[in-house]
């Protein structure tokens, strides 16, 4: 077990540094001067030109690339151009606004989706079920930037219920929370009914229906346990995805977070901050991604053998 | 809605203020679409709200009428310049007091000026002291001071010029002027302005707080020279989302609502009966302009250019997407600038334009491109498609071309750029801040314009050091009938108002001389 | 947004049983109600989409300023924008640049996808080892981070939303082949050829790659929706699409604007959006179940 989480960690250090390679080259080959596209019409070319110098743009790439690697080891991620702060404190103190988003996003699909998926296992190919898959492909075929604006329209600008946007306090994260929980309660109700479909054709459930048990019975004590081990394992892996997934609803909601912040260095043309936050983003989902598979192997021992083959 | 949705709205809403310990305070709320990221105006090229309240310059603008404004003395008493115009020697007033208790002192100014142009200090503005003699001696590191600055006693500064220039006080009285103390901000190094606890001026308001993306709270300064303020804080809430900011205002949450963040919103709060007196407007200076590259066919003839003037109905553009809140403008000084004297008026002839076409050999019209830049605000893609359709007519055929702002500044710095549209505000009150920008020799190459006039470039040359005031305003009247109405060299569009609305209970709500967003507070009043 | 399971590959088909096996595939979809509506509805906005021009009496493009934001009427059925431009006509045209950005990047990753996965399937060692740790990285990225640094990098435009999410698509492509490639190495007929001394390449491309076509089929059938929801949140936020162009995220950005005054600018893209990439999910899952009945489930 230990050797097999040992080995995953290995795995993904030769992945992370080829990442911060390809990021590295995409973001420092842009063409033009990223200087003069950051500052505004009113800056002249001598200024221009006097802060290129200052911030070693004319050095080699390679070179460059080298000290990046080693500050960011050691947690220094550069200084924001445009904000003139170093971009780990910027990140850090985004992050928890982000985490408190992604964490009430999970608790939204978790709540809808795992009822929502247990009903369709149970009720399978009745009218409930398809219509619960059906509302789940609604969710999953949603652009989250249109249901965001949808419901702000409704709930904050016609019946004036809810704050549009912002981040002061609690009340401003229910939209946000529902928009994007809404997109993955689907994947948890999909993966939910599969595999509590697939518990369910197993031997132990039979025997256990032959013993007149009854159904509830059965799925309660028997089957949803076993079922519930990839669902609960896909969670590290969705609750990764849903801090990237961020970046949308944080734009349209004007939170705080990590997500607004790589929008905004994008728009600023601000590289050390855009390369910082994604830099972060990637790690956290490689993280999650590492967390979901070393969780899968302890909950169910029959994965090892067979994740030890696709390794 | 009902009464209890509302109450439990209201509940909700309260915990937004508990910041803030009463309303009962005279406490103004504004806002501000993105972070000022800093209060050191050395750093920043944007965002002058922290520094206009914070600190102090030599030198202040005041406004005194709609669009109007007057040099009064600010940390200066009094000043006295040379009379060849290189000598400016100031007298500072005694017994002005920073923040932190500090005495202002000859040496504050003569130290923030200089740590403008230490090219340590990594600063934006250094333009407005390139005038200085010795600054770009200590720009470009071999001089480790600047020759032209110098504290004589402990109150007074003198300042001498490489050559004479007459906007140098106008220059002193931006925002980028603002002065510093010099052991608070060297010990602060390159936290000044970050932080409540690194930020230090002598200005009518201290930083409080500094929620980066979030708010910044100002408390008035008791000792400030001038008298107090008339408000105890001011609060500055980051709000970028224009459908919020009208319901924050709506529901009491914020005393000004800067219709420059919600242009959209215009003809709702002009039209409600609730809002409408609260309407508070005054002119930009400020002009909105099509940039034509003469380096670019058919623009090297002139009667092309003049017909691409005459086909563009600014007055649609004006009233439809701007909801009529501006005025036209014909030349290159916007109105509510120094020397400002309205110049001929550009009809709009499509007729006249396509005849001018075929006199200049394009009888069956032309082919030009627009630049578009894809990471400008889509206000620019706007009047670039109602500019195509209106040209049309006189018998252009307009192409968009999108690019990123690489490509463009790429071009533009070759002469390859195409036409653009763009504004341009006054960043101090002097004609010479347009006429350099867009037709001095350097200017006019830069931005793309190419308009290579060598009697145009000697002239704004000779302005710059002019001293007789009505002489200099005449030259550049002169100019704007050359530039605009003879060579067509310069496609002028309109100028926009700004426009606020406020809470009742807010007085004295003045819009700055320049229009700007970005004010000082120290005269409003909250009752 | 699902991570496609591997398909359980089959052997070589004969010509007999290739006909039967198309045959019952084809009638298994036929079958399946929600995925014919989803079929029929790809083909209206294909339709729309071409004959734009014709269909709708009004310019894309035109400015009418003295028609702003108009109210839907039966001249406009879905109101007029802030150029006066009708909306419904603009979302006809945005159609054109949803489909296409929804088959061509799908179409080159598909491929660069295939060839990746079979090669590394296939030959193993060294090249399995890079092609494999390449995709990882590919896929440790979030999608949409990474298809906005390529824009960041490149500049907004139509052609390089085709490489941005061509370069994000790729990945997860070669992952499935691979695996499948991986089993197909081990079949009696692939091996019959090797023993013959059949060249690596033909084995690949006579052999392998034919077995490997149905999950293609689905696995770009699922890819097309997520391209189009791709292609309007770039467009969305400004690092897509440029204006004039019509493409559905930028209508909604730009609607968004004059939420208070017309929702329906804003809205109604957003409508189109939605039903394209639900009509197309439906052919997915359809073709999927028809193409392979154990997968349900």
């Amino acid at each position: 077990m230990l050797m097999f989480a040992l080995r995953r960690i290995l795995v993904s250090i030769p992945v992370l540094i080829g990442i911060t390679l390809i990021l590295f080259i995409m973001l420092n080959v842009v063409p033009g001067d990223p200087i003069a596209l950051m500052m505004k019409e009113h800056a002249s070319a001598d200024v221009i030109e006097r802060v290129r110098q200052q911030m070693h743009l004319d050095d080699p790439l390679i070179t460059r690339y080298l000290s990046f690697l080693w500050d960011a080891l050691h947690g220094d991620l550069g200084k924001s151009i445009k904000l003139n702060r170093p971009v780990t404190d910027l990140i850090l103190k985004a992050f928890p606004n982000t985490l408190m988003l992604a964490v009430s996003a999970a608790l939204v699909s978790w709540v809808v989706g795992i009822p929502v998926g247990i009903l369709s296992a149970v009720r399978r190919d009745s009218f409930l079920d398809r219509f619960f898959m059906g509302f789940s492909l609604l969710g999953v075929s949603m652009p989250i930037f249109w249901s965001a604006l949808l419901l702000q329209y409704v709930f904050a600008m016609k019946l004036r219920l809810l704050p549009v946007s912002g981040f002061y306090g609690w009340q401003y994260m229910i939209l946000p929370a529902i928009v994007l929980g809404w997109s993955s309660a689907g994947v948890i109700a999909r993966l939910m009914r599969s595999s509590l479909l697939e518990v369910m054709r197993l031997d132990y459930i039979r025997t256990a229906r032959a013993k007149g048990l009854r159904e509830t019975g059965v799925i309660t004590r028997h089957a949803l346990k076993n079922a519930l081990i990839p669902v609960v394992t896909i969670m590290a892996i969705q609750v990764a995805g849903l801090l990237s997934g961020a970046v949308i609803t944080e734009a349209i909601f004007s939170i705080p977070g990590v997500g607004r912040i790589t929008v905004n260095a994008i728009s600023s043309r601000d590289m050390p901050l855009l390369q910082g936050a994604v830099l972060f983003a990637t790690v956290l989902v490689i993280l999650g991604n590492l967390v979901a598979d070393i969780l899968y192997s302890v909950l169910d021992p029959r994965i090892r053998a067979q994740m030890r083959n696709e390794t | 809605m009902s009464k209890k949705m509302k109450l439990l709205l209201a509940t909700g809403l309260a915990g937004l203020v508990l910041a803030s310990p009463a309303l009962a305070e005279n406490m103004l709320r504004i806002s501000y679409p993105e972070d000022p990221k800093t209060a050191d105006v050395q750093m920043t090229t944007d965002a002058y709200t922290l520094p206009l309240n914070i600190f102090d310059r030599l030198v202040e603008s005041e406004t005194t009428g709609p669009g109007q404004s007057a040099l009064v003395p600010g940390l200066a008493e009094s000043w006295e310049v040379s009379d060849d115009g290189l000598t400016y020697t100031f007298h500072l007033r005694a017994g002005v007091r920073f923040h932190d208790g500090a005495e202002l002192t000859a040496d504050d100014v003569v130290y923030t000026f200089d740590r403008m142009l230490n090219p340590a200090t990594k600063a934006l503005n250094t333009d407005i002291l390139t005038f200085i003699a010795g600054s770009q001696e200590r720009l470009d590191g071999t001089a480790d001071s600047v020759s032209g600055l110098k504290a004589l006693d402990e109150l007074t500064v003198q300042i001498t010029l490489t050559q004479p220039y007459a906007a140098f006080l106008a220059l002193l009285a931006s925002p980028g002027a603002s002065v510093y103390d010099r052991d608070f901000t060297e010990s602060a190094g390159d936290q000044f302005g970050l932080t409540p606890e690194t930020t230090n001026g002598t200005g009518p308001f201290i930083l409080r707080d500094y929620t980066l993306n979030d708010s910044q709270m100002l408390e008035a300064n008791e000792d400030y020279w001038r008298g107090r303020p008339k408000l105890d804080r001011l609060l500055v809430r980051v709000v970028a989302d224009s459908e919020t900011l009208r319901l924050l205002f709506e529901t009491d949450e914020l005393d000004v609502f800067d219709l420059d963040y919600a242009p959209t919103q215009t003809p709702y709060f002009y039209g409600s009966d609730q809002w409408k007196e609260q309407v508070r407007s005054g002119p930009r200076v400020g002009i909105y302009y099509y940039a034509i590259n003469q380096l670019k066919k058919p623009f090297d003839d002139a009667r092309v250019r003049k017909a691409f003037q005459m086909a563009i109905d600014r007055q649609t553009i004006l009233d439809k997407n701007f909801y009529g809140k501006g005025m036209l403008e014909d030349g290159v000084m916007p109105r509510g600038l120094a020397c400002y004297t309205p110049a001929t008026p550009i009809e709009y002839n499509p007729a006249r334009a396509r005849e001018l076409l075929a006199e200049a050999g394009y009888p069956d019209g032309v082919e030009i491109n627009l630049q578009q830049v894809s990471s400008w605000s889509t206000k620019w893609s706007d009047m670039n498609q109602i500019i195509q359709a209106q040209v049309a007519e006189a018998g252009f055929k307009a192409n968009i071309v999108v690019t990123d702002e690489a490509a463009f500044l790429a071009a533009r710095k070759t002469g390859e750029a195409e036409a653009y549209t763009q504004v341009w505000s006054a960043d101090f009150n002097d004609p010479d801040n347009f006429f350099y920008t867009f037709f001095s020799e350097s200017g006019s190459k830069v931005r793309g314009y190419n308009n290579n006039d060598p009697e145009v470039f000697a002239a704004i040359e000779t302005a710059r050091g002019m001293t007789d005031q009505a002489a200099r305003c005449k030259l550049y009247q002169d100019l704007t009938a050359r530039i605009v109405d003879t060579d067509a060299a310069w496609v002028p569009l309109f100028s926009l108002d700004h426009s606020y609305v406020v809470q009742a209970r807010v007085k004295n709500f003045v819009v700055p001389w320049n229009g700007w967003s970005d004010m000082s507070y120290y005269k409003v009043e909250v009752e | 947004m699902t991570a496609l399971p591997p398909m359980p590959a089959t052997d070589a088909p004969e010509a007999l049983e290739e006909a039967s096996f198309l045959r019952d595939t084809l009638r298994a979809f036929r079958r399946n109600r929600m995925a014919m509506v989803g079929l029929a509805f790809v083909l209206l906005l294909v339709l729309g989409a071409i004959l734009a021009p014709w269909i709708s009496p009004h310019d894309p493009y035109r400015v009418e300023l003295d028609e702003q934001l108009l109210a839907p009427s039966t001249t406009y059925w879905l109101g007029t924008d802030n150029f006066g431009r009708d909306v419904l006509t603009r979302i006809l045209y945005g159609a054109r640049i949803s489909l296409v950005v929804g088959i061509v990047p799908s179409l080159i990753s598909l491929m660069i996808g295939t060839m990746m996965g079979i090669l590394s399937g296939y030959l193993g060692g060294k090249t399995d080892f890079v092609v494999m740790r390449l995709a990882d990285m590919m896929i440790a990225f979030p999608s949409l981070l990474l298809a906005m640094v390529v824009m960041y990098t490149l500049g907004a435009n139509l052609l390089n939303i085709f490489i941005a999410l061509a370069l994000v698509g790729w990945a997860s492509v070669a992952r499935v082949v691979r695996s499948q490639t991986l089993a197909l190495r081990e079949k009696e007929f692939i091996e019959a050829a090797r023993a013959n001394g059949t060249a690596r390449t033909t084995i690949m491309l006579r052999h392998i790659f034919p077995n490997v076509v149905p999950t293609l089929i689905v696995l770009f059938t699922l890819a097309i929706p997520e391209a189009i929801m791709w292609e309007s949140s770039l467009s969305f936020l400004g690092v897509g699409v440029q204006p004039p162009e019509a493409s559905w995220g930028l209508l909604v950005a730009k609607g968004k604007e004059y939420m208070f005054q017309a929702p329906a600018v804003a809205i109604a893209p957003g409508v189109a959006i939605l039903l394209t990439v639900l009509a197309f999910n439906f052919i997915g899952d359809g073709l999927r179940d028809a193409l392979d009945p154990s997968m349900k489930d």
